[in-house]
């Protein structure tokens, strides 16, 4: 019997994180929908461009969280790299809401962008997301102690 | 011009308290969650990707705040 060596330890927030992005995405293109069609019907063509970019908005920033933590497990995984770990997940996030407030201070005075529309969209897609967050990690199943990388069995002469 | 007007008056963006105003809540609420999240890792590293998670609920449920903290400001002014 060879004795294969065994896999490195991944953490088990990944399978989540990753399954937090996937149905994020299609909840996403659920709202756009949605909002699209009530914003043709609010302003027309106007009404359907802010919708779909306030819906891009929320979920882009929330998903950026999960995205951060995966590439921070990624780059920084290993416990004598913590300090990298959250400085990647802290910067993304102060990153984050500076490129946030940089796109709301450039889109608000633009001729085609419907305000209401466009904050109603942000709204929904930040409730959906979390929504979306909140059943992920119920519905997910971790095991209590994991991460560990046991010793190999001793092998009797 | 009554004192009353005087003592209102305010020069400058008042966007800028609101968006002040706007990040201390979720500034504590991220600073408790993650703080807890490395003393919880510090404890146990065997739990790390289950507190990873948890910490990442907590991160969202609080900038959600933040979020539509910033964006009620810009889009009412609009209005």
């Amino acid at each position: 019997m060879t004795s294969a060596t065994p896999p490195p330890a991944q953490a088990t927030s990944i399978p989540v994180l990753r399954r937090i992005l996937i149905y994020g995405g299609w909840v996403a293109l659920g709202i756009a929908v949605v909002g699209s069609v009530i914003g043709y019907f609010v302003d027309g063509g106007t009404g359907v461009l802010s919708a779909l970019i306030g819906t891009i908005m929320s979920v882009a920033f929330m998903g950026i969280t999960a995205g951060s933590i995966l590439l921070a497990n990624r780059v920084a995984g290993n416990e004598s790299a913590i300090g990298g770990f959250f400085g990647i997940i802290m910067g993304g996030w102060l990153l984050k809401f500076v490129v946030f407030l940089v796109l709301l201070f450039v889109l608000q005075d633009r001729a085609w962008i419907e305000p209401m529309v466009l904050f109603l969209c942000i709204i929904a897609g930040v409730v959906g997301s979390l929504v979306v967050d909140a059943v992920v990690v119920m519905k997910s199943r971790m095991p209590y102690a994991s991460d560990v990388v046991l010793p190999p069995a001793p092998v009797d002469e | 011009m009554d004192a009353t007007t005087v003592l209102a008056e305010i020069n400058g963006n008042i966007a800028t308290v609101g968006y002040g105003l706007a990040a201390i809540g979720p500034a504590i609420g991220v600073g408790i969650v993650v703080g807890k999240t490395i003393e919880g890792v510090a404890r146990q590293p065997e739990l790390a990707g289950r507190l990873q998670v948890l910490m990442y609920i907590g991160i969202a449920f609080t900038e959600a705040l933040a979020f539509i903290g910033i964006a009620t400001y810009f889009i009412f002014t609009g209005i």
